[in-house]
C-alpha cells in the first residue's frame, strides 16, 4: 500500500455553495455525499477526472452537521435538531426524528451498523436503533454549562472498532467515555491542552474538543482541537491533536503545529502510524500529519479551503474531504519514479 | 438651568442631611430610612424618592467588537446569509428576533430597535470613535464621547458620586472614553481590573471615625484659609476634589454586589456581564448619571455562531433582567439604556464559519427614558446586505440618544469662540423611536 503524506496532492476539487460539514460514501459505487450550510445533499464521483458536484435533495431545514451511509440510506444530523434517514435512490425521507433539544453536532454508526450514536447541544449522547430509529439509550455526563455559566456544546462522537465503547467530546475540553451496551459512564478525560476559554482578554470561549477518533486497535483515542489561542477573535492558536490511553486516563502524545487553526477532524491512518488532522483557522486551511513521535507535524498540506471532515478511500490512498467551498480529493500515492532510459537505445 | 444640589444617592435632601450630620445638627429629624449606607431623614423621604426617580440616567451597554445583527435584532431565516438560528416572535406582532433572545422577545414592548444603521466605517478603532462620539474624527478638534457629554449634562451638582463609571474588564478592544475638548476633569471612573475601584480603602491603622475627624479638621482649616487668605474660589477646586474622593470612598458599598440579597444576585446570574450590570444598577439607583458596561468580545471572524450561542443568551438574560429590575424599582422611565457596537457583522459567512465587520446595514437597541417601547425602525433587504428604509448614521444615533435623555442635540458648547453642537450639525434624531 502506498501512502506518503509528503506526496500529498490536491487531485481534484469541486465547488458547492457555502460550507459542507457532513460527509459519507456509498461503498458500493464509491460516490461521495456532502451537505452543510444550505441543508442540501451534494454528490460527486471521486473517481472522475474532473468531478462535478450534483445538487440533490434537501436533507434538513438548517445546517447539516454530519452524515453516515448504510445500504442505500443516508442518515444525517442537523442543526434543526433532527436525524433524518434518506433513501438515495429517490431522495425521499424514510424517517425523521426530533433527536436532540439542540443542534445535532455529530453521529456515528456502530461497526455492526445496527446502532447509531448521535450527540447534540442538549449535551446528551443518544444511541438509536439504525433500522427502526428507536431510541435505546440516553447518556448524560457532560456539563450543561461552561464553568463560567455559558452555553456549551457537544461537538464530537466516535465508537470504538469493537463497538463496546463510545467517546464524546465537548466545548469545555472534556471527553466522556461510555460502555455502549450498558450506557455506563466509564471515565472522563480532561484535556486542558486544548483551548476553551479566555478569562482576561475577551471573557469568552473558543475551541474545545472538535473531534475524537479511536485507534484501529481501539486502545487509544485521538482528540482534535486548537492549542493556546492568542487572539480569541478566532482560531489564532496552534492546531493540536492529542493521543490518550483512554483506559488509563493518560495522555500519551500531544502534537501541535505553528499553523494557526482548529482541527475539526482527526483520524488514524488504518495501516500506518500516521495521525491525520484537518481544519482551518487564521493561517488558512490545514491538512497535517503527525507520526505520533514528534510533537511537530511531520508534514502539512495546504487545502484549497478550510476542511471540516474527511475520510480515506477504500485503499487509504486518497483522502476525501469537505469544507469551505465544497469537496476536495487528495492523493497520497507516491509518484511513480520516471522510467529509466535504456542506455542501449541511447547508444544505438 | 439651575440644577438642585444632590449627594451620594442623588438628592438635595441627602446632601442637606450629610451637612447636618457633619455639623452635628441632627436634632429635629424624627426618624430615618436607609438608602444603602446613606441615612435619610424621614420627613425628607417623599421628595428624595421623587427626585431619585426623576433624575435622568443612562446605561450604555457596549458590545465591543461588533455584535451580529443577524443573530439578534435583524434575523434573515432561510436566506443564504441567515445562518443556523431560528427566529421567534416577540411581544410586538410581526417582529421576530433571533431564537437566542427569548427573554428579550417577551419584553420588546419596552425596547426600540433601529435596524437600519449605515455608518460607513468597518475598522474597529475608527468605527468605535465614530459611534462613541457621533462624529468622524477631526484633526482640529477632539470630540468627547457621548457618554462623557451625557455625564456632564446629567450630572448632579455637588454630588459626591462619580458622574460616569465605565466598566471594561476584558483587555482586548478596551477603550477609555475620550473626554475630548471637555478636558480631563470629565474623565470617568474606569474599572478595568476589578468591579471595585482601586485604592479607596482607608489607610492601614486609620479607623473610620479617625478619618471623619481628619476630614472635619481639613474642612475647618480649609474654610479658615479661604476666609482669611485665598478666597473661596481658589479653595473650591481642592475642596471639590477632596469631596469626590470622599464620596467615592463612601460609595464603596455600591460596587459590592454581596450587599444585594442572594435572590437578586442569582437573578442577574454569575457571568461577568451579569455581575457588572448588577453593579451598574446599584450605581444608577444611587444616582450615578452615566454608567457604561462594555461586554467583550463580539468580534466573531471565526466561529460566529458558536460565539453568539455563548454571548447572546448571556446578553438576553442579563439585559432582560436589568430591564425588569429597573422597571420594578420605578427607574426605567428615567433611565435610558443603550445597546451599541462599533458595527455589525457581514451577511456572508466566511471560510471560518465566521462573519466579518460590516457597517452598511446593522442594528442597535434602546429602552427606557425617552424611548417608545415596541418601536422597530428601519429595514434591510431580504439578505440583510443593504438598508432599504430609514437609513441612519452615527450622528443620527447620537442625536437620538441626547434627545431621549432630554438634552437638546443642538445645544452648543464653546471651544474658545467656536460653537460646537452636541450632535453633528446634520444629525437628525430618530423621532420614530422616541416617546
Amino acid at each position: 500500500m502506498l501512502f506518503t503524506p509528503q506526496q500529498a496532492t490536491l487531485r481534484a476539487s469541486c465547488e458547492t455553495p457555502g460550507i459542507l460539514f457532513g460527509l459519507c460514501r456509498d461503498p458500493e459505487d464509491g460516490r461521495l455525499y456532502g451537505a452543510g450550510t444550505d441543508g442540501f445533499a451534494y454528490v460527486i464521483d471521486p473517481t472522475a477526472e474532473k468531478p462535478i458536484a450534483e445538487k440533490k435533495w434537501r436533507l434538513h431545514e438548517n445546517f447539516v452537521s454530519s452524515m453516515a451511509f448504510n445500504d442505500g440510506v443516508i442518515i444525517s444530523g442537523g442543526f434543526d435538531r433532527r436525524l433524518v434517514w434518506t433513501n438515495v435512490a429517490d431522495g425521499n425521507p424514510i424517517r425523521t426524528i426530533e433527536a436532540h433539544d439542540g443542534w445535532v453536532r455529530d453521529l456515528a454508526l456502530f461497526p455492526d451498523r445496527e446502532r447509531l450514536v448521535s450527540v447534540g447541544d442538549d449535551m446528551q449522547v443518544k444511541i438509536w436503533n439504525r433500522q427502526t430509529g428507536e431510541l435505546t439509550s440516553t447518556l448524560e455526563g457532560h456539563a450543561k454549562k461552561t464553568p463560567q455559566g455559558y452555553a456549551t456544546a457537544l461537538y464530537a462522537v466516535s465508537v470504538s472498532p469493537d463497538g463496546k465503547t463510545i467517546a464524546s467530546g465537548d466545548r469545555i475540553g472534556e471527553v466522556c467515555l461510555w460502555e455502549a451496551d450498558s450506557g455506563k459512564f466509564v471515565r472522563r478525560l480532561k484535556a486542558p491542552g486544548f483551548y476553551t476559554y479566555d478569562p482576561l482578554k475577551r471573557v469568552r470561549s473558543i475551541g474545545g474538543i472538535r473531534s475524537v477518533a479511536f485507534s484501529p486497535d481501539g486502545l487509544q483515542l485521538a482528540i482534535g482541537g486548537i492549542g493556546q489561542v492568542t487572539n480569541v477573535d478566532g482560531f489564532v492558536g496552534p492546531c493540536r491533536v492529542e493521543l490518550w490511553d483512554w483506559r488509563a486516563g493518560k495522555r500519551v502524545f500531544a502534537g501541535e503545529d505553528s499553523h494557526k487553526a482548529v482541527v475539526n477532524h482527526v483520524a488514524f491512518h488504518p495501516a500506518r502510524s500516521w495521525l491525520i488532522g484537518a481544519g482551518g483557522g487564521d493561517s488558512g486551511g490545514i491538512l497535517a500529519f503527525w507520526d505520533r513521535k514528534a510533537t511537530k507535524a511531520v508534514h502539512k498540506a495546504k487545502p484549497k479551503g478550510h476542511l471540516q471532515r474527511f475520510l480515506l478511500d477504500a485503499n487509504s490512498e486518497q483522502l476525501l474531504a469537505v469544507g469551505y467551498g465544497g469537496f476536495q480529493i487528495w492523493s497520497f500515492r507516491a509518484k511513480e519514479p520516471p522510467a529509466e532510459k535504456n542506455p542501449a537505445a541511447n547508444s544505438s | 438651568m439651575k440644577r438642585p444640589a444632590l449627594t451620594a444617592c442623588g438628592s438635595i435632601e441627602h446632601d442637606a442631611h450629610r451637612r447636618r450630620f457633619l455639623q452635628g445638627t441632627l436634632a429635629g429629624t424624627t426618624a430615618a430610612l436607609s438608602f444603602g449606607r446613606m441615612t435619610v431623614a424621614a420627613d425628607d423621604v417623599p421628595n428624595a424618592i421623587t427626585l431619585q426617580k426623576s433624575q435622568k440616567r443612562v446605561l450604555f451597554i457596549w458590545l465591543a467588537g461588533g455584535a451580529s445583527q443577524f443573530e439578534m435584532w435583524d434575523p434573515k431565516p432561510g436566506r443564504e446569509t441567515g445562518g443556523p438560528f431560528r427566529t421567534i416572535p416577540t411581544a410586538i406582532p410581526g417582529y421576530h428576533v433571533g431564537e437566542l433572545m427569548p427573554k428579550i422577545a417577551t419584553q420588546m414592548d419596552k425596547i426600540a430597535v433601529v435596524r437600519s444603521l449605515d455608518t460607513g466605517i468597518s475598522a474597529h478603532a475608527i468605527a468605535a470613535d465614530l459611534i462613541s462620539t457621533g462624529r468622524p474624527k477631526e484633526a482640529a478638534l477632539e470630540y468627547p464621547e457621548i457618554g462623557v457629554v451625557l455625564a456632564k449634562e446629567l450630572a448632579v451638582r455637588d454630588s459626591l458620586l462619580p458622574d460616569y463609571v465605565s466598566f471594561f474588564l476584558s483587555t482586548e478592544g478596551r477603550r477609555r472614553p475620550a473626554t475630548g475638548f471637555l478636558g480631563g476633569r470629565h474623565t470617568p471612573l474606569m474599572l478595568e481590573e476589578s468591579m471595585r475601584p482601586a485604592n479607596i480603602d482607608l489607610p492601614q491603622g486609620v479607623s473610620r471615625p479617625q478619618h471623619t475627624e481628619r476630614e472635619q479638621l481639613r474642612e475647618l482649616l480649609s474654610r479658615e484659609f479661604a476666609e482669611r487668605r485665598a478666597g473661596a474660589g481658589r479653595v473650591g477646586g481642592y475642596n471639590s476634589a477632596f469631596a469626590k474622593v470622599r464620596g467615592l470612598m463612601q460609595s464603596d458599598h455600591l460596587f459590592d454586589i454581596e450587599q444585594e440579597p442572594p435572590a437578586v444576585r442569582e437573578r442577574y446570574g454569575r457571568t461577568v456581564f451579569g455581575r457588572q450590570c448588577l453593579v451598574a444598577r446599584r450605581l444608577l439607583e444611587a444616582g450615578v448619571p452615566m454608567v457604561k458596561v462594555a461586554r467583550g468580545f463580539w468580534d466573531s471572524h471565526h466561529d460566529n455562531f458558536e460565539s453568539h450561542r455563548e454571548l447572546v443568551p448571556d446578553f438576553d438574560h442579563v439585559f432582560s433582567t436589568l430591564l425588569d429590575d429597573l422597571h420594578e424599582r420605578g427607574l426605567l422611565e428615567s433611565t435610558l439604556v443603550i445597546v451599541l457596537s462599533e458595527f455589525g457583522r457581514t451577511p456572508k459567512i466566511n471560510k471560518d464559519v465566521g462573519r466579518d465587520h460590516y457597517a452598511a446595514a446593522w442594528s442597535c437597541a434602546f429602552a427606557g427614558c425617552g424611548i417608545k417601547g415596541g418601536a422597530v425602525y428601519g429595514k434591510t433587504d431580504d439578505d440583510g446586505k443593504t438598508v432599504v428604509d430609514g437609513k441612519a448614521n452615527a450622528g443620527d444615533v447620537a442625536a437620538t440618544i441626547y434627545k431621549a435623555a432630554g438634552i437638546d442635540p443642538e445645544k452648543h458648547y464653546y471651544v474658545g469662540p467656536r460653537p460646537v453642537p452636541l450632535a453633528k450639525e446634520d444629525a437628525v434624531p430618530i423621532d420614530a423611536i422616541l416617546s
